[in-house]
């Protein structure tokens, strides 16, 4: 029983960080709650349910971003997808890589697919910044 | 007299003429073809590379996995690229670098550090990486007809105490003689008759070249004359440097199967893992030792053999004055040195096949075969291995008799690329290739475009839309009619849409399919991606057809991609022979189906698995694990099959016998077990719940589909498309004791209290 009040609880608590979350957001993303408490009770092999990506994947991708960023301006359009297709197959679940492929796409003139990635992208905002600047793409 | 010394003169002069031509002709054919273009040069096909970064979602085992199949060597301290040391979760590694299209990655020495299934540090150094990737895993190539097979080097990278000790052996006399050496036969007589047994050929470097190059290996005098005369004329117009150069790339050094192994780099890198230029003396001789005979001393059958050979060959450099005698002394107390990690070249034909497929759609054969292009792909060999081990796994359990037959396709959805595939039980065997070719009816597999198509109609359908699951009788114009059957032989009366799916019930799924219209479904499996082999008949709502299973991943990687459609890519990049970028496979999206209704789908799809036929998944996942599929079972139980997804990897898997007949499986009895076992130990991410603009979540009456409040008698929480929501509404206001229906939709949205 102690252990069902300990799902419970945490549930609880995951409720409220989403509830927190949709008050400040136009695009609410809703997290799959971590189970930390229930390690012990479920049967192995069991893939931990880890949040997209990790915390520091981000300081793997950035400087890809960077990269991406230059070549579009040089007009190296080819290159920046190769870097940003790195970055997005290090962190799939990263609006900003997204974001950074519509930006190249739109570069180059191809609207359509500047549009079809950034609604994919939409999918993973989770800041209005980045979705207002995702959703400028969507015709 | 005169008369014959006439004919003499005449017949001389003819022979002059003859033979003047001939000479013209083997000079033509030697400057026609003697340039860096005259190999063929086998495309390379290459893995993905493994990124490392801090979180990066690796096993340390998985990591040696990958080392083992890259050939590093476990070493106590890692001085060289190619060399590691693991202290158990922790690396000590020297990279060998890798030119990368467009980017160079380079050598050094890094720690690693895994914890918890992932990277936990990552340093050069003392100081942090932010991220690197290892050098590609080499699956194989694209070889010609005879099956040569080399890497090619230039001059200046080659070790000097190679092309030394080459030409101590091989030729001593080769930077002064002009084709042959008459000098170099006769030492070569001499030595051989003191030593009493054959240490030196009297052919020259050159003569050699030419013999491999052009002539065939009989032993006549005609030939040896024609081998000394092409010598001679090579000499003629090519510098020493570019005759050695030549030799070194050409010459035969070993068989491995059909495929032929030429030059000193690829024999480098077969018999030692590693680049020419990093070969230590020891490892130089054995080599050069080996021209005389590839498989006399072949060092993995004869070592013993080839050792004694190698030692010979350090004699002679030593007293050539190449090494000196401490140098040969100290090489000669040394091993083999081989690299004895059982390739795994060749290893995956069936994803080679997909390759070599996707290449024939832009590349001539010929060019693929000579080129020297390196090709890199998408494979994952750490997730080929886990399906591997996951079907015999299964498959011994299920089919003691080896006769079922089973094929797979798993790929990452984000990216659309194939990461691992499957062409049959035996997955080192090339042969029938069942994930690209097996040709089969997709039973249930095909029903989530009959629910998407309805879902895309929100003004008639939602979740909570009650569908009727009693017998029908469809009549077709000069055919049987087609009287579909539930598996259970039972119909279920008023059922929910979300639920028909999720229990795959065939009278309500053909009941909405005709309701629809075939001409909606099929559009519908277009625009996932299925075009071929759909038949316009009422079965089709049940998953008549031909299907292979990389089609069934195609129509579930645009439903798991949220109704984007994307080409399956194997490939990534192609670069030539020089290293420049030739074609680059970039990432598409193509938004086909509603964005809304395919998260209404991933709904009914969470269902299969939660309440449903996948249940069975559970007992191979965590319970917090959330996936999302659909099992697929043919008449007589001759296909099973299950599709489905995680938050980061897709797979399909098949199950039958090629002569079709029953196996008697259902997609949960066989396939599904398969698919679980896999994703039990390859996934790491759970399929997250994100609600897309437009779609809105209402409690529910399970029984009759009314809106009805939180805690209510059968109250179920389903995402409905806004303004899709049921107008019938219970007349329970809501409560805020839990009495409602606990269930894993609930759980998702963090609904408990």
């Amino acid at each position: 029983m102690t252990f069902l009040r300990a799902i419970t609880g945490s549930l609880t608590l995951v409720y409220a960080l989403v509830l927190v979350g949709c008050s400040s957001l136009t695009n609410p993303t809703y997290s799959v709650p971590v189970k930390t408490s229930a390690g012990k009770g479920v049967s192995a092999p069991m893939p931990e349910a880890h949040r997209s990506g990790s915390p520091s994947a981000s300081a793997a991708w950035k400087p890809l971003l960077e990269k991406a960023q230059y070549a579009t301006r040089r007009g190296d359009y080819e290159q920046a997808l190769a870097y940003l297709e790195r970055a997005q197959r290090i962190d799939p679940d990263s609006a900003e890589v997204y974001l950074g492929m519509a930006q190249v796409h739109r570069a180059r003139g191809d609207s359509a697919r500047a549009s079809a990635t950034a609604e994919r992208g939409l999918l993973y905002c989770t800041s209005n910044r980045l979705c207002d600047a995702l959703r400028a793409f969507v015709q | 007299m005169f008369r014959t010394s006439h004919l003499l003169l005449k017949l001389s002069l003819f022979f002059a003429v003859i033979g003047g031509l001939f000479v013209i002709y083997l000079d033509a054919r030697i400057t026609a073809t003697f340039s860096d273009k005259m190999w063929d040069l086998p495309a390379r096909v290459y893995a993905r590379p493994l990124e490392l970064f801090e979180g990066a979602p690796v096993k340390a085992d998985d990591f040696a996995y990958e080392l083992r199949v890259l050939g590093y060597r476990a070493v106590n301290s890692p001085r060289n690229p190619g060399e590691f040391t693991r202290y158990r979760d922790r690396f000590d590694l020297y990279t060998r670098g890798f030119d990368f299209p467009g980017e160079r990655e380079s050598s050094r020495r890094v720690l690693i550090e895994f914890a918890d299934r992932r990277v936990k540090s990552l340093s050069a150094g003392g100081r942090g990486v932010d991220l690197m990737r290892l050098d590609p895993v080499h699956i194989g190539g694209i070889y010609p007809q005879h099956g040569e097979d080399r890497a090619l080097v230039r001059l200046r990278e080659v070790p000097e105490t190679l092309t030394l000790g080459l030409m101590a052996v091989e030729d001593r006399d080769f930077y002064q003689h002009w084709g042959f050496s008459i000098t170099g036969i006769a030492r070569a007589a001499w030595s051989n008759l003191r030593s009493g047994r054959v240490v030196a050929g009297g052919s020259t470097i050159s003569q050699q070249l030419v013999k491999n190059y052009y002539l065939t290996s009989e032993r006549t005098i005609v030939r040896k004359l024609i081998e000394v005369v092409m010598a001679v004329l090579l000499e003629l117009h090519y510098d020493k440097e570019q005759i050695l150069e030549s030799y070194i790339n050409e010459v035969y050094l070993g068989q491995e199967g059909r495929r032929s192994v030429h030059g000193f780099e690829l024999a480098s890198q077969h018999y030692f893992d590693a680049p020419l230029a990093t070969l230590g003396l020891a490892q130089q001789a054995l080599l050069i030792g080996m021209i005389k005979g590839p498989s006399l001393y072949n060092p993995e059958r004869n070592p013993e053999r080839a050792l004694e050979r190698r030692n010979v060959v350090l004699g002679v450099m030593a007293e050539q004055g190449v090494i000196s005698v401490e140098q040969a002394a100290v090489a000669k107390a040394m091993p083999l040195g081989l690299n004895r990690q059982h390739s795994i070249r060749g290893s995956f034909p069936a994803f080679l096949d997909l390759v070599r497929r996707q290449l024939r759609r832009e590349y001539r054969d010929e060019d693929l075969a000579t080129q020297g292009l390196s090709i890199f792909t998408s494979f994952d060999p750490v997730l080929q291995r886990q399906l591997e081990r996951s079907t015999i796994a299964v498959m011994d359990q299920l089919d003691s008799s080896g006769e079922l037959q089973s094929a797979a396709v798993v790929t990452r959805f984000d990216t659309g690329e194939v990461a691992a595939l499957l062409g049959g039980r035996r997955a080192k065997f090339a042969g029938f290739n069942r994930a690209l070719d097996a040709r089969r009816p997709a039973g249930s597999l095909l029903k989530p475009a009959v629910y998407l198509a309805a879902l895309e109609k929100p003004a008639q359908y939602s979740l909570a839309t009650e569908l009727s699951d009693t017998p029908l009788t469809v009549k077709t114009p000069g055919s049987t009619p087609w009287q579909p059957q539930n598996f259970d032989r039972r119909s279920h009366g008023s059922v929910s849409l979300y639920e028909a799916l999720a229990k795959s019930y065939n009278l309500a799924s053909a009941r909405l399919g005709m309701t629809l219209g075939l001409a909606d479904v099929t559009d519908m499996l277009e625009r996932l991606g299925v075009e071929k082999g759909v038949p316009a008949v009422p079965a089709l709502l049940l998953g008549a057809g031909e299907y292979a299973p990389i089609d069934m991943a195609v129509m579930y990687q645009s439903i798991a991609a949220g109704g984007f459609r994307m080409p399956l890519r194997s490939i990534r990049d192609i670069v030539d022979a020089n290293g420049e970028p030739l074609r680059r496979y970039p990432l598409e999206y193509d938004r086909t189906a509603s964005l809304q209704a395919v998260h209404l789908l991933h709904y009914a799809l969470r269902a299969v698995m939660r309440e449903g036929t996948g249940q069975g998944a559970y007992r191979y996942l965590g319970e917090g694990f959330d996936v999302a599929g659909k099992t697929g079972t043919t008449n007589e139980g001759r296909d099973s099959w299950f599709a489905g997804f995680s938050g980061d990897l897709l797979a399909v898997v098949w199950i039958g016998r090629d002569d079709n007949g029953s196996t008697r499986l259902t997609g949960s009895s066989g396939a599904l077990k398969v698919w679980a076992h896999f994703m039990s130990r390859s996934s790491r991410q759970p399929l997250a719940y994100r609600m897309p603009d437009g779609v809105e979540p209402h409690w529910v009456d399970e029984r009759n589909g009314f809106l009805t409040g939180k805690g209510c008698p059968r109250a179920r929480l389903l995402p409905f498309i806004e303004g899709s929501e049921p107008d019938s509404r219970t007349d329970c206001a809501g409560a805020q004791e839990k009495n409602g229906i606990r269930d894993w939709f609930d759980t998702l949205f963090g609904k408990k209290d």
